[in-house]
């Protein structure tokens, strides 16, 4: 039942753009997908849904390669978010519906009862230029979904969204897997990753450098992070000098330091006690899909690795 | 060849989109009104010039003191000076009022001329030794003007009148036909081209049709053509694109927008067709209208239903052909802008498919004429011209259909492989080297 992404190459020109990319996505799980600028994301996704073809390798959901899948098995929300500025949402909503084998009496009720859920009903009837960019998103959402299909690709979906929105958005996320969707997104957003995904991979150079349930990713480090937060002493200055820990973090009234492979966490609790400090906070966790993600591909906002050629596929 | 698969329903649904899409926007409007309006004027034409002849009627006075005129010299001049026309009957250029008498009657027609009722005054008198007929032109009109230069040649049947009378022969049995009959004799050889016995003037009338249908199909498929082009391009730079994508196949959605944009362009023409039809029509009241009589409308010279199917037929592959082209090539740009540089190949193309046909209507039986007319990209002007000139057997014309269609199957093809990469590729200026590498790549 799995999708399956079998050793997936794609190349425009010189700039390997997936090299070599495995995955495989459970069923009914919502898959994240990490990666800086150009690191294949885009790519990957356009190559599952069959709008590219890759130079080698195989994708196959439910045991059948992605070339003999109807369309309407995918549902895709583009980084790049377009819509036919003259027409009215609802028209274009039951457009698109019907393009993907939906009925148009159907296509017509749901695209009506996802404008109700998301509050915009009134927008049925207007043209989409006159909608903010963060409703138009909302509709291009409804119409990458409008024809209920199993698996759900969806390129940044939460950029540009105010907070409110991107609630919405996520409500309507998990509703989706509950009825048994498969999702898959890209994001630059790490909360949002850590809030929603079952599994992650990271991408770099379109090659895949960690990828895997999140639980067991963030533990794959070895190291742990404590969280420590002491009555009268905001600098705790004696932490850094213990062996195998690293500060990495000074918040307003907590500090954060990783604790390397192989040394104990407890002891830096008990280190706090034997220098008689009185502890107000003590926290044990893996580090963050963060600090992961800058450890493999290095910072995130800095390197926007654009794919060399312009008017290249990103 | 994913391409292929279930063209139906989704390139109707897309065609149906870019119809609705076309014909509600301002240019289309705007454009279908002034055009129809054009035509409705145009048709009017005729009407109006006869009109602006009508409201220049010319009131004439003819002065005589003569009693021995031929009584049918009232008669005669009216004739003469109001020929009956089918294009106007009862249309009349003249007004003629006959003073026969003495020295008062003369009077009297002097003084119209004076007050302005009359712009000329006619004074027929007869030669004492020869007894000719005399006529004096009075009149303040230019003497080598249109309405003098009437006027001289009709009194010239009132002196030949005048002289048979008195030779005691009358002008009705001269201009009395001959006897003539023509007897049907069944011919040899049938092999005879009908075009070969027309007449020069059918000829001329045909080669003005053919080069007004060529230049209405140059527009027609170079607007309509542009029509994809911008489509492409603006799903492009708007990025609905994306969400097309996986929507529908390249295949169904170049067949969608060349189907949905060539039907808003068959609904222009309709609408122009229409406006002229209505315009032929309206001639009879309009004309009673302003000139108070009554006629039938006249139609375009030397247009035929044949030449008009024909028309018909050519415009459809040909904008299908081209329609093809202007969408791969606007898959290349995400700007209107760039529209105009990144189509203009098949300006060029279409322009010299102009040029060669407009050259070809003056050597409509050479044979390079004949093998132009074979090519597809040609065929739409230069087998119109042919067919307008009457000079082409069905077989000819089903040849270059067929040719035709091949040529559409294989674009079609073509077209679909660069616009599924075009329209990935986003950029300042594509070239097509980088899309045919693409082509190559993408499925």
């Amino acid at each position: 039942m799995p999708l399956i992404i079998d050793s997936v190459s794609k190349s425009f020109g010189e700039v390997r753009a997936l090299d070599g990319v495995s995955l495989e996505i459970r069923p009914s799980e919502v898959f994240g997908l990490l990666g800086a600028n150009g690191a294949g994301k885009t790519t990957a996704m356009r190559v599952v849904l069959d709008i590219l073809r890759p130079d080698a390798g195989t994708i196959t959901w439910d045991g059948r390669p992605n070339t003999d899948l109807p369309r309407e098995t995918w549902g895709y929300l583009p980084e790049e978010r377009g819509l036919y500025a003259k027409m009215k949402v609802l028209d274009q909503l039951v457009f698109f519906a019907k393009l993907h084998g939906v009925k148009p009496k159907a296509a017509d009720r749901e695209a009506r009862g996802w404008l109700e859920r998301f509050r915009i009903p009134e927008y049925a009837d207007r043209r989409a230029e006159q909608l903010s960019k963060g409703n138009q998103q909302k509709i291009q959402f409804i119409a990458a979904i409008l024809h209920d299909p199993q698996v759900l690709l969806m390129d940044e979906p939460f950029t540009g969204l105010d907070p409110v929105n991107a609630a919405m958005l996520k409500e309507a996320f998990l509703e989706m897997r509950d009825r048994g969707k498969t999702l898959i997104f890209s994001t630059h957003q790490m909360e949002q990753v850590e809030e929603l995904c079952e599994s992650i991979a990271i991408l770099d150079r379109g090659k895949v450098v960690v990828s895997g349930n999140v639980r067991d990713v963030r533990r794959s480090t070895g190291r742990q992070v404590v969280r420590v937060a002491v009555e009268g002493d905001s600098e705790i200055a004696w932490l850094g000098t213990l062996d195998g820990v690293r500060v990495t973090r000074r918040g307003q009234d907590y500090v954060e330091a990783e604790v390397a492979h192989g040394h104990d966490a407890e002891a830096v609790l008990q280190a706090a006690l034997d220098r008689r400090c009185r502890v107000r906070h003590f926290e044990i966790t893996d580090p963050s899909l963060e600090s992961i993600f800058i450890e493999h591909v290095g910072q995130m906002d800095v390197s926007e690795r654009t794919l060399a050629p312009k008017a290249v596929v990103a | 060849m994913s391409g292929w698969r279930r063209l139906y329903p989704n390139a109707w649904y897309i065609a149906v989109r870019e119809y609705r899409g076309r014909i509600a926007s301002r240019s289309f409007v705007l454009g279908t009104i002034l055009l129809a309006g054009l035509a409705f004027a145009a048709t009017e034409a005729p009407v109006v010039v006869d009109y602006l002849q009508g409201a220049s009627q010319t009131n004439i006075a003819v002065y005589t003191s003569l009693s021995n005129l031929p009584p049918n010299s009232t008669v005669l001049l009216d004739s003469q000076l109001n020929p009956q026309s089918d294009a106007s009957p009862g249309h009349r250029t003249f007004e003629i009022s006959w003073f026969v008498g003495g020295a008062t009657v003369a009077t009297d027609s002097q003084r119209q001329l004076e007050n302005g009722a009359v712009a000329a005054l006619l004074v027929i008198s007869r030669d004492a030794k020869t007894h000719d007929l005399i006529f004096t032109l009075r009149t303040d009109m230019p003497s080598d003007g249109r309405q003098v230069v009437l006027l001289q040649n009709a009194v010239a049947y009132l002196a030949v009148d005048d002289r048979l009378t008195r030779a005691g022969v009358s002008i009705a049995s001269i201009q009395a036909p001959p006897a003539w009959s023509v007897v049907a004799v069944e011919s040899g050889s049938s092999d005879v081209e009908p075009a070969a016995v027309n007449s020069l003037s059918d000829e001329i009338t045909s080669s003005i049709l053919s080069t007004v249908l060529i230049v209405l199909m140059l527009m027609a498929i170079i607007t309509y053509g542009t029509w994809v082009a911008m489509s492409v391009a603006e799903e492009k730079g708007s990025r609905v694109m994306e969400l097309m994508l996986n929507a529908a196949t390249p295949t169904q959605m170049l067949a969608g927008k060349v189907v949905g944009n060539g039907a808003a362009g068959l609904t222009q023409y309709g609408l122009i067709i229409l406006a002229s039809v209505a315009g032929l029509v309206a001639q009879v009241p309009i004309r009673a209208a302003v000139s108070g009589s009554a006629t039938s409308a006249a139609l375009p010279p030397g247009l035929s239903l044949a030449t008009f199917a024909a028309f018909i037929v050519l415009f459809l592959l040909g904008f299908i052909l081209y329609a093809l082209l202007y969408a791969a090539l606007g898959s290349l740009v995400s700007r209107q802008e760039d529209i105009q540089s990144a189509t203009s190949p098949l300006m060029f193309l279409i322009m010299a498919g102009y040029f060669v046909s407009v050259v070809a209507i003056s050597a409509i039986n050479d044979t390079w004429v004949r093998v132009l007319s074979f090519v597809p990209f040609f065929t739409p002007y230069v087998m119109l011209a042919r067919v307008a000139l009457g000079q082409v057997s069905w077989w000819e014309f089903a040849l270059a259909v067929l040719l035709m269609l091949i040529t559409i199957v294989v674009a079609l093809f073509v077209a679909a492989r660069i616009y599924s990469a075009g329209v990935l590729l986003y950029g300042q200026r594509v070239g097509l080297r980088q899309v045919l590498k693409a082509a190559r790549v993408s499925r």
